[in-house]
């Protein structure tokens, strides 16, 4: 099967980003930025439009003038156009689209009375999605596209495996131990609730089985690498698939809702989200839906998420002794070579990565979670891309907050960096950072003086460029996957879903989503 | 997901055989990104 396809459409998208690219480094570009107010944008408009555009033009060429048989060479060009697609669907979602809604939900509130965009959650993430849904199911992915379209779990799990890169190891420590816990109860308790019921209503074991593995464990990959212990036939396969993938999509799109609705921190939704949802992808879509312009939700939501899949193999071993007392095993399956053979290892390439950032590779140790403190005038007044000067200094109306709220501040040590706050107007150290933080956490002054606290941090604190650079293409990558992943959601594979297997997946689900939520809302806080 | 019989190679999500491969090339692709920001940025 040859797999390129003669279309000049890869040359017309190369083209078309080239030019983008080439009108925003020019200016011609600068009313619909300032418009849309994406000017920060402007940097990566250049720089993904040059950069993509350039090899869509070098493929679209070759897919024109070439005549590729049968191979290597073939198979893995092909995907360029689909990728290029995928790249500028993305690309129009979140240069467009996105501040685009946003403009439009802050004009219409006073109207309206409330931000439609915020409380639809119409962000890049959420509406990227849709885009890739609205495309499948409507105008169909074209031909030329559609072998690429198979690329974004590669950018999935290549975004995972460069998150590694984010962590530190205190960070890691005590999201880890939060999300054993959490994790080891719902998983192991939906995997036995799926196994009990479904012997209630007296499915058979290999469906149950599969089903357990599905909803309990990581949605698809956890089914197919469950199917072969509980001798699971392929429609059985398909049945809970099409139920995860079902209930993972209603989730996705309804967490970030509910999340912001209970006005629920990062920590809590990250946690909620990585136990809650069945799929890993959906968890990443839920995550940087609920806070598309940062990634911290999404750190702690793959944290929940690799360790429930690091209980694949318990899973795994459970099912096969499950089902062995419950059958007679015709043929002969090895469970530890389905272990080993099935375990992602992806996860272990997440944590190759972050033992590599914590060696100081990408950033000095001391640097907190990437971020290192510079007080200096360099690092506080600076240019944006007009050259007029953006002075990070507080202002007097600042001062004057934090004065107002002084006295509620008793301890001695904070009292004192807080008047050498209000003397200099910046934190003038890293010992008085940190204090000043203590302050912010528990939540001692006013709202308004907890924000001028926040706004003096983040004045010193600077991102170190390699650990920017890893958040950029990690949130890039993901828009990638999430974008791919709306493509490959069709009516036909949500129709897989039916029967028993939807009654007990979506029974099970329900109570892991609604019982997480409550135990994430009692026992975890913002400080992890 | 898509008709699996429109690609006689991978499966209806992923170009690659197996997870396992898709695995690994996700892995060989994120440690070049590494080692380009670590030579480059």
């Amino acid at each position: 099967m040859v797999y390129t396809q003669k279309t000049p459409w890869t040359l017309v998208m190369g083209v078309i980003m080239v030019a983008y690219a080439y009108m925003v480094q020019s200016g011609v570009m600068e009313p619909l930025i300032t418009f849309l107010n994406t000017g920060r944008h402007a940097g990566e408009m250049q720089t993904l439009g040059y950069a993509f555009g350039a090899v869509a033009i070098l493929a679209g060429l070759w897919q024109l003038l070439a005549s590729p048989k049968e191979g290597q060479t073939d198979y893995y060009l092909s995907t360029v156009a689909g990728l290029t697609f995928i790249m500028l669907v993305a690309f129009i979602v979140k240069w467009g689209l996105d501040p685009l809604m946003a403009k439009w939900g802050r004009e219409a509130q006073p109207a309206l009375g409330f931000n439609f965009a915020n409380i639809l959650n119409l962000n890049y993430v959420v509406m990227g999605i849709i885009a890739g849904i609205i495309i499948v199911n409507v105008f169909k992915v074209p031909g030329w596209a559609q072998n690429g379209v198979r690329l974004s779990r590669l950018g999935l799990k290549t975004g995972v495996i460069l998150l590694g890169t984010l962590y530190s190891f205190a960070e890691l420590a005590q999201l880890g131990k939060l999300s054993i816990v959490l994790i080891g109860v719902f998983v192991l308790g939906s995997v036995g609730l799926v196994l009990w019921i479904g012997a209630r209503r007296n499915l058979p074991n290999s469906m149950t089985g599969v089903m357990s593995a599905g909803i309990g464990v990581c949605g698809v990959s956890a089914s197919v690498a469950a199917a072969p212990v509980v001798q699971a036939k392929s429609i059985e396969i398909a049945y809970t698939i099409g139920t995860v993938l079902l209930f993972g999509v209603v989730c996705m799109f309804l967490f970030p809702i509910v999340g912001k609705a209970l006005g629920m921190g990062y920590v809590q939704f990250g946690a909620w989200a990585g136990t809650g949802i069945l799929n890993s992808a959906q968890v990443a879509g839920a995550a940087l839906a609920f806070q598309p312009t940062g990634i911290e939700t999404l750190k702690v939501a793959e944290i929940f998420n690799i360790t429930r899949v690091l209980f694949l193999p318990i899973i795994v071993l459970w099912l096969a002794l499950w089902y062995v007392r419950r059958e007679v095993v015709t043929e002969r399956v090895d469970v530890m070579q389905v272990i080993v053979g099935k375990f992602p290892v992806f996860v272990l390439g997440f944590i190759l990565m972050f033992l590599l950032s914590s060696t100081g590779i990408f950033a000095p140790a001391r640097h907190y979670q990437g971020a290192y403190f510079d007080n200096s005038d360099k690092a506080l007044i600076k240019k944006d891309r007009s050259g007029k000067e953006i002075n990070n200094y507080l202002k007097d109306a600042d001062v004057e907050t934090l004065r107002k709220d002084a006295e509620k501040v008793k301890r001695e040590d904070q009292r004192a960096a807080l008047q050498r706050l209000i003397d200099n107007k910046k934190v003038m150290s890293e010992d008085d950072d940190a204090t000043l933080r203590g302050i912010i956490n528990a939540k001692i002054m006013s709202k308004e003086g907890t924000a001028v606290l926040n706004k003096a941090h983040r004045a010193v604190r600077h991102t170190a460029a390699k650990i920017a650079m890893f958040r950029d293409l990690i949130a890039w990558f993901f828009t990638f996957g999430l974008v791919g992943l709306g493509m490959q959601i069709t009516a036909a594979s949500i129709r897989q879903a039916g029967g028993q297997p939807l009654v007990i997946g979506s029974i099970v689900g329900v109570i892991k989503a609604v019982g997480s939520l409550i135990v994430v809302m009692m026992l975890v806080s913002e400080t992890v | 997901m898509m008709q699996e019989d429109k690609f006689d190679r991978g499966t209806a999500l992923t170009i690659f055989s197996t997870d396992r491969h898709e695995d690994l090339v996700a892995l060989g692709l994120s440690l070049i990104i590494a080692l380009l920001v670590y030579l480059f940025v």
